[in-house]
């Protein structure tokens, strides 16, 4: 099991049942491919430093996961469909740091 | 004849002189200024994409990374250091 750090950024203008919704569903294809997610964290609306692809503001959403590879390339291969998001990073790390927040915003 | 010759040497070590002079601006001190890296060693903060307020510290206005000689940080560190800024510029974060 590896452990991996994933960040995604949303449209702003999104209902809120739809931004909880993307949450959900995310969560769900990470249990689905044999991985787990051990905290999510919201960051909020943020203003990005550049355009990209006309937006200048996002929703950010960081996932803590455990998993295989296979989790992050579905992970990623729905993300990339997905209309309502303009960018996601994924990042490996040796161990999960589950304390700090640098974005201090909403959890759960 | 003789004088003459005497005046152009005197001419030129004045000039030697001279020129010594202003290379010693360019040539490296002879103390180095010894500055630890500030990012190696006990409690110091963790590199991180996402801990922007330190990443700041290290780029320039215009958003360029700043070279370690300036900022004197390890190699180790500064590899870790342009990786995390590459990261939050990628996140749009930076």
């Amino acid at each position: 099991m590896n452990c991996y750090e994933h960040t995604f950024i949303a449209k702003k203008d999104l209902p809120e049942s739809q931004i909880k919704g993307l949450v959900d569903k995310y969560k769900d294809i990470v249990t689905k491919n044999s991985g787990k997610t051990l905290k999510v964290e919201e960051w909020g609306l943020r203003i990005l430093s550049y355009d990209i692809k006309n937006n200048k503001k996002g929703f950010y959403f960081h996932f803590k996961i455990e998993g295989n590879g296979n989790t992050v390339d579905a992970l990623e291969t729905a993300e990339k469909i997905d209309k309502t998001l303009i960018r996601f990073l994924t990042v490996k790390v040796k161990k999960h740091d589950l304390e700090i927040n640098y974005f201090v915003k909403k959890e759960y | 004849m003789a004088f003459k010759k005497i005046k152009r040497k005197q001419k030129g070590g004045k000039r030697k002189n001279s020129n010594s002079n202003s290379l010693s601006l360019f040539q490296k001190p002879s103390i180095k200024f010894f500055r630890p890296c500030p990012l190696s060693g006990k409690d110091a903060p963790v590199v991180d994409y996402k801990n922007i307020k330190l990443l700041k510290k290290y780029i320039s206005e215009s958003g360029r990374i700043l070279p370690s000689r300036i900022t004197s940080i390890s190699q180790k560190k500064q590899r870790e250091l342009s990786n995390a800024i590459k990261r939050a510029r990628l996140l749009a974060l930076l």
